[in-house]
């Protein structure tokens, strides 16, 4: 049964490859791991600002971060197969002909998606970070320590989207039951113990004292939520006589205020009908964000008042841009081609159907700055959100077209990706940590955002479309 | 004069080392029903790819209804309908919904008194408010044949329309061909099924590995007392010794 595992690795592998070659593809792990060692030279600069305990809960947070990405892509409990196969004829669609359980199928693409992406994303920053230890000054034991806990920290962050995931295909409410837990015992847990719930998160509490018995417990977390999972995991049950009321129409005539309504209106049925509204939103930002703020919350002592809140601004701009990957995952153009539908038609569509979703970061900031007690700084928050969000989506669109979560893996694509928004977001930090209100003027970035969707616009009309 | 509706000189599509398609010139009568027969992995889904700007060539030229399918493919395909290799209807769209949708692209004013015809004649029953994904596979096939003819075209391309359908849908689609290109209107039918090409078709080009192997009509096959089949085999048996 191993076969199929393998089968699974490499019919992922040529999924990447065949669009960049091999060669190329092969350096997407090369250049993380460039990254991450040169980045470590960094590290005396930053522990200026910061102390490194701190600094290590950032890193945490962000392999953290990694493993909800990872996970939230493809782990959606029982819409999977349709969500990220449909009909094509990969092995997890296709292996459903052969004599095995469809629980044995998702637990094998589970552990390749695993391993996969440890190997891609993982193994390499701990690599860097290792391998530039001895040039920093830092004892070859902290890098091994933090390849452990920081490995802890991904596989935590994605089994645990993946058991909410399955829970969530299995009950609504259970789901819901839970995250009320969570959220009241991180507030309890704040409560008595006066601490940031995020130190509490078992790989940093590793970290910061290592055992063998907080070894043990973490990874007994992560084997549970995985057992879990797997169990919950529902087939696909679809009751295929299921009838539904057309909304295209009515959809489209409410968004007519749109270059073209009814692919606009397609997009949002898309979304709404397989779960995506909620499940991506919950799984791939809201759950994540929340994350994120408790982790740089933690920064609130090295940080002007409004920092945190602008900080996650940025951050929550980015991650709002990736909701064009959720656009673009349900159709290739290959749907649209017996249609007079053009490449830029379907990529202006898609760009309509993300500004309506922009509603979803804007609100999400805008709590964020009531919550936090900053309703001051709610205007700038939410211009910077936005005006990131656009911005990186026009880069997105210049570079990936309609297939962003597999372009993404280009190393031209990646590096160009990282240095067009890095310095983006490091001038608007500068810009808003002096002046909160100057980041207003962050909506300059739209003026870059048009001209790099109008350059793909070109650039993918003139190319012919992998889903031809 | 005759009227070309497809005027093609030397297409021809490479991929990498692979030539798929090598050099193929053809002209297609309007009124015709044009058969594109091959075995697999001669070059027919190419052919129709190109014809209707979905891909480009990498040498040649074609005009299809008038068009340059290089300058402007979305212009051929708003004047044709196309059945393309594989039924691809939006997964989370109904039946209903998707060819609202083909209506509102194509502009289509009656869409729903023409939706309403094709659900009846393909015989949908209460499967046109199922979500597409949900569809079989015939009934998938019988939607992306309601959404190439929905709009009427002068000239319909189509990719083994009849292959998922019964029996009795078969025959019901051929009358409907047939009766189609007695109005004037034009078919390219791409097929492996040679008893339908047989059937239905007036003339043909047989394809094998990206070339023209022959071009005739059904009517002199029929005055030498030959079966399109029996042609076929023999050509490739031919083509094999050689």
């Amino acid at each position: 049964m191993f076969e199929l595992f393998i089968a699974m690795i490499k019919e992922e592998w040529r999924i990447h490859s065949t669009m960049f070659g091999s060669i190329s593809f092969a350096l997407f792990p090369i250049l993380i791991f460039w990254i991450a060692f040169m980045g470590s030279f960094l590290l005396p600069l930053m522990r200026q600002a910061l102390p490194s305990g701190e600094l290590s809960i950032v890193l945490h947070a962000n392999y953290l971060m990694l493993g909800f990405m990872v996970g939230a892509f493809g782990l959606l409990g029982s819409e999977v197969m349709n969500r990220r196969f449909g009909q094509a004829s990969l092995l997890a669609y296709a292996a459903r002909s052969l004599p095995l359980s469809e629980r044995f199928i998702f637990a094998n693409f589970v552990i390749k998606d695993t391993l996969y992406y440890f190997v891609l994303w993982v193994l390499p920053l701990a690599l860097g970070f290792l391998l530039a230890s001895p040039f920093i000054g830092v004892p070859i034991t902290l890098p091994l320590l933090l390849s452990l806990t920081l490995t802890l920290a991904f596989l935590s962050g994605l089994c645990l989207v993946f058991f909410l995931s399955s829970l969530y295909s299995r009950s609504k409410p259970a789901l819901a039951a839970v995250l009320v837990f969570l959220a009241l015992a991180a507030g309890a847990i704040a409560l008595v113990t006066h601490e940031n719930p995020a130190q509490l998160f078992p790989p940093v509490m590793l970290f910061n004292a290592f055992s063998w018995a907080n070894l043990l417990q973490c990874c007994a977390t992560i084997v549970i939520l995985f057992t879990v999972s797997i169990w919950l995991f529902t087939p696909e049950t679809a009751d295929s006589t299921k009838h539904y009321h057309d909304m295209l129409m009515p959809l489209a005539k409410k968004l007519s205020f749109f270059p073209t309504p009814p692919l606009t209106a397609k997009d949002i049925i898309d979304m709404y009908r397989s779960g995506g509204m909620v499940g991506q939103t919950l799984f791939s930002f809201v759950i994540p964000l929340v994350v994120i703020w408790f982790f740089l919350s933690l920064l609130n002592g090295y940080l002007p008042t409004y920092g945190v809140l602008l900080e996650f601004a940025l951050v929550t701009g980015v991650i709002a841009s990736t909701m064009y990957t959720w656009l673009t995952m349900f159709d290739t153009f290959g749907a649209y081609a017996c249609l007079p539908v053009s490449v830029r038609t379907v990529i202006k569509s898609k760009i309509a159907s993300f500004t309506v979703l922009q509603i979803i970061p804007a609100v999400f900031v805008a709590l964020a700055a009531l919550l936090s007690g900053q309703a001051l700084y709610l205007l700038p928050a939410v211009v910077l959100t936005l005006s990131v969000s656009f911005y990186s989506l026009g880069v997105t669109v210049w570079l990936t077209g309609l297939s962003p979560s597999v372009m993404v893996y280009s190393v031209k694509v990646m590096v160009t990706y990282l240095v067009l928004v890095g310095v983006v977001l490091l001038a608007l930090s500068a810009v808003a940590f002096s002046s909160p209100f100057a980041a207003l003027g962050a909506v300059v970035l739209f003026i870059p955002a048009i001209f790099f969707a109008r350059l793909g616009f070109a650039k993918w009309e003139a190319r012919e479309q992998p889903g031809f | 004069m005759s009227e070309h509706v497809i005027a093609a000189t030397g297409l021809t599509k490479k991929y990498g080392d692979l030539v798929a398609v090598n050099g193929v010139s053809l002209s297609v009568e309007k009124g015709a029903l044009y058969g594109l027969l091959g075995p697999n992995g001669s070059g027919k889904s190419t052919m129709i790819k190109m014809l209707t700007g979905q891909i480009r060539p990498t040498a040649g030229t074609a005009t299809v209804l008038g068009v340059d399918v290089q300058q402007d493919p979305v212009g051929v395909r708003e004047r044709v309908g196309i059945i393309p290799e594989q039924e691809t209807p939006p997964s989370f769209l109904t039946a209903h919904e998707y060819l609202q949708l083909v209506g509102a692209i194509r502009k289509i004013p009656d869409i729903e008194e023409r939706a309403a015809w094709w659900f009846d004649f393909m015989d949908f029953g209460d499967k046109k408010d199922v979500l597409c994904k949900d569809l079989s596979r015939g009934t998938r096939q019988k939607l992306m044949f309601a959404q190439a003819f929905v709009h009427q075209p002068a000239l319909a391309l189509i990719d083994e329309p009849l292959i998922n359908f019964d029996p009795i849908m078969q025959h019901q689609v051929k009358d409907y061909l047939a009766e189609y290109t007695k109005k004037g209107n034009t078919i390219f039918l791409s097929t492996h099924i040679l008893e339908v090409a047989e059937e239905i078709c007036s003339d043909f080009v047989i394809l094998h590995k990206g070339n023209i192997l022959h071009t005739g009509t059904v009517a002199s096959l029929d005055a030498e007392h030959r079966h399109l089949d029996d042609f076929f085999l023999e050509l490739m048996q031919r083509t094999r010794n050689v």
